[in-house]
């Protein structure tokens, strides 16, 4: 169940006549001890919540309705059919029976049936005609239902001395009824099961019940209003007999309870009879009005028993909206509405027959002007009626669907909008809706967030489930701006109407739908400074909007102070960081993501936040590149590429490999956590801008640290590249973006910035990765500098040794960088202490000083120290051997690990002499 | 180098099918117990196993062939040999038996030498001391006593000093190898040391008269350039390359010395523990403490880790250091001369 279901809807499916929102609570506690109840027990068959009694009872008297139409129409075969199932259905409910005694309509089927069937039996002549089919089962079935009808023998006899009296207790007030009303039941047999059924269900069924409930509502709701003078006489002598019991109730409802039931009966027949009476008279009032209706009413009514058969009994309503002649009133639509919603989430229920009802029931509702309150009710539950129409949580919308709930949405919005004295909101108590009294503000319950949050969720699922080279994704993503609007009039409504936590998560709702689009009109604002003259109207227009920027930052700062959920700020954040690396402002995006601290407790967080954070990762890694800080591109990048999982990190696609670990629940739990497309970080341009710092920085590294055994490793991935490129027998001319990256590497290990530079900024690179960053040139001239000024260091670390010294004129020649720049970079080697030089100021050069040991010198020292770890672990051997008496060479051994600081003794390394012991 | 070390064993077998032919020529020479003193290699076969590396060795790869010749005296002369083909994976069917036998029945119908009396190799920067070489030397050794390997050293010889080196395993070392016993007591038992696994053998290169003659008369004519590799001075290359060889072997002789540390300690931990169970165990029984061998009986002690190979590793470690002090040693007397020239000169 999804958590709209749980929150909003559900409490409203149970909604909203004043007298009627404790349905679930007597049934369990009351009912069951008294036999008497029977007719309101099946009067209940639309609860929601029933007792295990009601749902035998029910699947027993669909069964008989079935036998007696099949009775009708001499159809043996079915009767047989469905006599057996009706005997498994009694052997089920046998636990109930036990405590109940065998229900009245019960022994009146056996009882008919048999009579029925010894009829036939009789009619030599109808058995002739009768076909093959029908003759065997009639044989067979009067068989069998003699011997069923064995064991209720003293049931079926008094029965049939005294049909009526058996009957009477229970169904007294449905022969009333039947008799009061509906023509259709008149061709019906008076006593039988089956037309008191079908009675129920043509006498507005919510009444009885309605009636019952009123009893122990009572108590709680004395301020009941009174809607309806008729009922509320009705009610009234119910209430009085009750009210002074209802004080106590309180404290012994179960006990109480039965009392209220038993004088149920009583009260309900003249309530009854009433309510009949205004109904007749109501129709003929509304007869034109209703008229449509009828007919589909009557249309139906054929087909009604068919239906039935299937085990849906609720589905039965659906057609009839009013009878012939209701007057529509606020209490009649939403009894009606109720009835509606409470076959939701049944099995079997037809959930696009039910949006029609619904839409149906608002047009009846919008004619007879009762009130925006009740049709912001309604919507409210087309809404999420339509929410509930995809019983799968993976499957997505249909457009036509989607289109509906979006203009639901909007006309919801715009009566909203359209009448401030509105309330509306999910902590607003059933009985305290105010739907029509126009006096005070209305209320309605409801929640026009979380219908707004699950419809950012269906539009999600929509682009996930679309594939995203298609026209057709082109097409959904045209909604966006549509979920967008909406969501902004909602967050418009709710600034003025909602809770902090509501601004909050609507806010954050906008920010989702903000973070990732580059604000290209603010960029251009940027490039052209105003002109004021020039400005055309155009762009005024366009300039009004408000800058994604500002309202990043409204948005989130808002969230910042008020939200009170970690996960608000925290999605907030990384957007606001997201935004702010998107659009070059490295600094505060940086600031923002060390003052967060999240990247000490994301791995807290659920996945979806952590996709969030790993995509604001690599957006801040991109962002810092486009700056030229290959080093903070590098560490921001490298937890996402080094596990090789990118794709998969970043929500963007499931991996292969991983497909036959994961069971079927797990892939379609993480099919749900995708990113949509076109919020799609390019995968390609991720891994070259990883790769492409990763030479920046390893290369120099590596020339610095040629013959240090104890290198490390910056990037573990740019080396397998490299390796892989190694590997390959036949080397030709780049193609993919990694080979390019590996050629250039190459060449700048060389110094060959030239080549290095062509290999990574040319057309196939451009067309693959460069063009696609917003300021496409600015990052490629910052690139051809950084591979300059990086050469040069690689050049001056590789070949240092072969020089004496050397001009910087010549090398500020051969890299193409200014003087004072290559002044810079050597002055910065040689703080560094990497390089061995000093400047000579005068003929601007470089003097080496070659006081870095030579290969032979370092290969030496590196034997010598792992010569010196080999005596060690041999006298640890010794050790063993001598026992206690190894004391002589501990000593010798410390003697040793002095010794050994003549290796360091130059400093000459600042690595060495940290890793050395 | 698997298909190598296979091709070696495979030799080996077939070695020991001609080992009556050997035999025959033992009788020839009766050279007793104390097998070979000299071994007196014709210019033909020198030359023979320098082409064969040049053709088809490079790098770290190595080449290998079968040494034919006879025993004379205590003298062994090989006089003729013939190189192992290479082959790849691919023909992994070829037979190198078959292939010798039919080597050397066609040799004997050209009237040449035809006992097999050893095998040759080329080294990388002497780096031959390994198992490969021990366990085919050994199966030679075994099945004609009188067979040496010779090892020959492409590296030094470019630098103007053939290398061509003969050995053959010491007698203990081939007893250690018959008993197949590598466990620290055993060697210890052996009293076998690194330095005493292979005994080198002096080589004469023995020419025909007319060689000598030719090569007397090619030599007046040869110009002087030709030896100048040998005054080289270019160290750091070759120094490098033996020094990280030799520190590789290192780094293999700390990790045997660890595993071996840890066996020791796991061992008397072991035994310490168990004594004194088992002890008090007896004790509490009232019975008197086990002696030594009983328990030892009783626990498995844990797997003795192989020493040949620290034994190996310590060869090799050996023959790195002799090239590099030979090779310092040369170098640091042109050194010296070069100076002495440069101060002539100036």
């Amino acid at each position: 169940m999804s958590r709209f279901f749980t929150t909003g809807s559900d409490s409203e499916s149970e909604s909203s006549l004043s007298g009627e929102e404790l349905v679930t609570k007597p049934v369990g506690g009351n009912y069951g001890k008294q036999p008497l109840l029977l007719s309101e027990d099946e009067e209940d068959t639309k609860r929601v919540v029933r007792s295990a009694k009601d749902k035998r009872f029910e699947e027993l008297t669909n069964l008989i309705r079935t036998i007696r139409n099949a009775m009708k129409i001499r159809d043996v075969t079915k009767c047989l059919e469905e006599f057996e199932l009706l005997g498994k259905a009694y052997g089920k409910a046998k636990s109930i029976v036990d405590k109940e005694g065998v229900p009245r309509f019960y022994i009146r089927i056996l009882a008919d049936l048999e009579d029925y069937l010894n009829e036939l039996w009789e009619d030599k002549e109808g058995k002739k005609k009768m076909n093959k089919n029908n003759a065997k089962a009639l044989s067979t079935l009067r068989q069998k239902i003699r011997k069923y009808n064995r064991d209720f023998e003293s049931h079926i006899t008094s029965y049939k001395q005294n049909p009526e009296q058996s009957a009477d207790e229970d169904a007294e007030k449905n022969e009333e009824d039947s008799e009061g009303s509906s023509d259709e039941d008149e061709d019906e047999d008076g006593v039988s099961a089956a037309t008191f059924l079908k009675k129920k269900s043509e006498a507005p069924s919510g009444e009885s019940r309605k009636f019952l409930k009123k009893m122990d509502v009572r108590a709680r709701d004395e301020d009941e209003d009174s809607e309806d003078s008729e009922d509320d006489e009705d009610w009234d002598t119910g209430s009085t007999s009750s009210d002074s019991d209802s004080e106590e109730e309180e404290g012994k409802q179960t006990a109480l309870a039965s009392r209220f039931l038993k004088k149920a009966p009583t009260t309900d027949e003249d309530k009854k009879a009433a309510e009949k009476k205004r109904e007749d008279k109501a129709k003929k009032k509304h007869d034109r009005k209703s008229k449509r209706l009828d007919e589909e009413e009557e249309d139906n009514e054929g087909g009604e028993w068919e239906r039935v058969r299937g085990g849906v009994p609720l589905v039965k309503e659906k057609p009839k909206m009013f009878a012939k002649g209701t007057e529509i009133t606020h209490a009649v639509v939403i009894k009606k509405l109720n009835e509606i919603l409470q076959a939701r989430g049944k099995k079997g229920t037809d959930r696009a027959a039910q949006i029609e009802l619904l839409q149906l029931l608002v047009q009846i509702a919008a004619e007879n002007n009762l009130g925006e309150g009740v049709i912001v009710k309604i919507k409210f539950n087309i809404i999420a009626s339509l929410y509930d129409y995809n019983p799968n949580l993976a499957t997505y919308m249909k457009p036509e669907m989607w289109g509906k709930c979006l203009d639901c949405i909007n006309e919801l919005m715009d009566i909203l909008f359209a009448n401030p004295n509105i309330f509306v909101g999910e902590n607003i108590l059933e009985e305290s809706e105010n739907l029509h009294n126009a006096d005070q503000p209305l209320r309605v319950r409801g929640c026009i967030l979380t219908l707004v949050e699950r419809m950012d969720e269906e539009f999600t699922k929509i682009m996930q489930n679309t594939d995203p080279h298609s026209q057709e994704y082109v097409e959904h993503l045209k909604d966006e701006a549509q979920v967008c609007a909406i969501i902004e009039r909602v967050q418009r409504y709710l600034e003025e109407k909602g809770t902090t936590e509501e601004v909050c998560r609507i806010y954050l709702l906008r920010i989702l739908h903000t973070y990732y689009k580059f604000d290209y009109k603010a960029h251009q604002r940027q490039l052209t400074p105003p002109e004021g003259s020039s400005k055309s109207e155009q762009d005024q227009a366009e300039n009004e909007g408000e800058d994604s920027a500002v309202l990043m930052e409204r948005l989130c700062k808002y969230i910042y102070a008020k939200d009170r959920t970690d996960r608000i700020r925290t999605c907030a954040i990384l957007c606001h960081i997201y935004h702010h690396a998107l659009h070059s402002r490295w600094y505060q995006a940086r600031d923002l993501m060390l003052m967060s601290h999240l990247q000490d407790n994301i791995q807290h967080a659920d996945p979806p936040v952590q996709i969030l954070y790993n995509r604001t990762m690599v957006q801040l890694g991109i962002c810092a590149f486009r700056q030229g800080l290959t080093k903070d591109a590098h560490n921001a990048l490298l937890d996402i590429q080094s596990s090789g999982r990118a794709k998969e990190l970043l929500g963007q696609g499931l991996l292969l490999r991983s497909l036959q670990e994961r069971n079927q629940e797990q892939e379609k739990v993480e099919r749900r956590r995708q990113v949509p497309f076109h919020l799609h970080i390019n995968l390609e341009l991720l891994e070259c801008v990883y790769l492409v710092s990763a030479m920046l920085l390893e290369i120099p590294y590596m020339a610095a640290h040629e013959s240090d055994a104890r290198r490390r490793m910056i990037s573990k991935q740019f080396h397998h590249q490299l390796r892989v490129g190694e590997r390959q027998p036949l080397l030709g001319p780049p193609e993919s973006m990694r080979e390019h990256v590996v050629a250039a590497s190459k060449a700048m290990k060389m110094g060959d910035w030239k080549t290095c530079h062509s290999f990574i900024i040319n057309e196939k690179m451009n067309g693959k990765v460069w063009d696609l960053f917003p300021e496409a040139d600015k990052v490629r001239t910052m690139l051809v500098r950084k591979i300059q000024e990086e050469s040069l260091r690689t050049y001056l670390f590789t070949y240092s040794s072969v020089y004496d010294s050397i001009s910087m004129e010549t090398l500020s020649d051969m890299f193409e960088l200014d003087l004072p720049t290559v002044h810079s970079i050597i002055s910065k080697m040689i703080i560094n202490e990497e390089l061995m030089a000093s400047l000579d100021q005068p003929t601007q050069t470089v003097v080496m000083h070659r006081t870095e040991p030579t290969a032979q010198q370092n290969l030496a020292l590196q034997l010598a120290e792992k010569l010196g770890s080999l005596v060690e672990n041999n006298e640890r051997v010794f050790d063993h051997k001598q026992g206690t008496y190894g004391g002589y060479f501990r000593d010798q051994k410390d003697g040793y690990r002095k010794n050994e600081g003549y290796m360091r003794r130059g400093g000459y390394r600042q690595q060495q002499s940290q890793t050395a012991y | 180098m698997a298909s190598r070390k296979e091709g070696t064993g495979s030799t080996a077998t077939s070695s020991s099918s001609t080992a009556g032919a050997a035999g025959k020529g033992k009788g020839k020479g009766g050279s007793g117990d104390s097998a070979v003193k000299q071994v007196q290699i014709d210019g033909l076969v020198v030359l023979k196993i320098i082409k064969h590396y040049q053709e088809e060795g490079q790098g770290t790869e190595v080449v290998q062939g079968v040494l034919l010749g006879l025993v004379v005296e205590d003298r062994l002369e090989i006089t003729n040999c013939f190189p192992f083909p290479q082959h790849t994976e691919d023909d992994a069917d070829f037979d190198e038996v078959q292939y010798q036998m039919e080597m050397m029945r066609s040799l004997r119908h050209v009237n040449i030498d035809h006992l097999h009396v050893g095998w040759y190799q080329s080294t990388y920067y002497g780096s031959f001391v390994t198992r490969a070489l021990l366990d085919s030397q050994f199966s030679y050794q075994h099945a004609i006593e009188e067979s040496v390997v010779l090892i020959y050293d492409p590296i030094k010889t470019a630098q103007g000093s053939l290398s061509l080196k003969a050995y053959r395993l010491t007698p203990k070392l081939m007893e250690v190898c018959k008993e197949k016993d590598f466990s620290p007591e055993a060697l210890k038992k052996a009293n076998i040391t690194f330095e005493y696994m292979f005994e080198e053998v002096p080589i004469v290169i023995k020419n025909s008269h007319l060689i000598n003659v030719l090569m007397w008369e090619l030599e007046k004519k040869s110009a002087v350039a030709d030896k100048h590799e040998l005054l080289s001075l270019a160290s750091s290359n070759h120094l490098g390359k033996n020094l990280q060889l030799l520190m590789d072997r290192v780094d293999e002789m700390s990790q045997d010395i660890v595993k071996y540390n840890t066996y020791m300690r796991n061992t008397s931990k072991q035994q310490q523990q168990k004594h004194q169970q088992e002890n008090m165990q007896r004790q509490s029984r009232g019975e008197p403490p086990l002696p030594e061998e009983d328990l030892s009986k009783l626990f498995k002690p844990p797997q003795p880790p192989a020493r040949m190979d620290s034994l190996l590793i310590a060869g090799q470690i050996n023959t790195y250091c002799q090239n590099i002090k030979e090779f310092t040693a040369q170098n640091l007397g042109k050194l010296f001369m070069a100076q002495a020239l440069q101060e002539y000169n100036n």
